[in-house]
């Protein structure tokens, strides 16, 4: 499944790095503390995080995460748009919270396994 | 709370909670240190012995003992996550100093967020109170003290609208002199 069939089927908001939605996904990661997003993600992951810091593309970038959805209504910083754009990185808007965007996610074949 | 100025803006209306008539802000930003330092110095009841260690103590609860919220332990938390060092020092009758060390460049340290808006919304909130702030950036230094603006002013309130409006202007334009812009979120 790609990045924009995701976000169409759960209704996110994708606000940079357009070009890079048509890519496929298939298991995802769920964490708030960078740190640990870099120990246990992995290349291809789709990160679910409330964190709007531009520390997060950063990690992203590194992990080779493929896209981070941003929970909760909350807008990333300034910064954090720049820099997604320039690695690359789509980030992906939801007003929903945590749980129901990881539930539907799994709903739709996006595993979390390691 | 996402930012460090969540946690500030938490700790500055317990000094206030407390009693306090000055409080102290001071940020001091060491990059080529790696450190980072804020501390809250109020003038508020103070705390014994007793009362730090429940205050400190997010399971001792109940608004009936406690006067203070969360918001102790969280910052305590989120200062450790990253490996810092929390510091409480408080004497009854003199008033309560927190220190947070952050290493600077820890993935896990939470970003300072908006200074500015904070030190606007305890002006505008507490416009009695004196409120002194201080930010060093690598040597340079931006300091505000709201008892020598209120001096200036005279009768005028300081959350009067024009002067809410000028010190907006200001301190975004001494934030700005430090490398921090309007939206400067480290």
């Amino acid at each position: 499944m790609t990045l924009q069939q995701i976000a169409e089927k759960i209704g996110l908001k994708p606000l940079c790095a357009l070009d890079m939605l048509s890519k496929e996904v298939s298991s995802g990661y769920v964490s708030d503390l960078l740190s640990d997003v870099m120990a246990n993600a992995k290349a291809g992951d789709l990160w679910v995080t409330m964190q709007t810091h531009q520390n997060i593309v950063a990690v992203a970038s590194l992990k080779e995460i493929v896209g981070i959805i941003i929970i909760g209504g909350r807008e990333p910083d300034r910064q954090t748009l720049l820099k997604a754009e320039a690695e690359k990185i789509p980030l992906l808007l939801s007003e929903l919270p945590a749980f129901e965007v990881v539930g539907r996610l799994y709903q739709m074949g996006i595993s979390g396994k390691r | 709370m996402q930012d460090l100025s969540l946690h500030i803006l938490d700790i500055v209306e317990n000094s206030l909670t407390a009693g306090a008539k000055k409080v102290e802000i001071r940020i001091g930003e060491d990059i080529s240190q790696d450190r980072l330092t804020i501390e809250i110095i109020d003038d508020g009841q103070g705390m014994d012995a007793e009362m730090q260690a429940k205050a400190l103590d997010p399971f001792f609860t109940t608004k009936t003992t406690r006067r203070v919220g969360l918001g102790l332990p969280l910052f305590k938390e989120t200062c450790e996550i990253c490996q810092g060092h929390f510091l409480l020092e408080s004497h009854p009758g003199k008033g309560t100093k927190i220190k947070a060390i952050f290493p600077y460049a820890h993935i896990d340290r939470k970003p300072l967020g908006n200074l500015g808006e904070t030190l606007l919304a305890l002006i505008v909130g507490h416009p009695d109170v004196d409120i002194y702030y201080e930010h060093k950036r690598d040597g340079i230094k931006f300091s505000l003290d709201t008892k020598e603006i209120r001096a200036i002013l005279e009768d005028v309130p300081l959350n009067d609208p024009g002067v809410v409006s000028f010190l907006r202007t200001y301190i975004f334009s001494q934030l700005a002199e430090l490398g921090l812009d309007k939206e400067y979120i480290i």
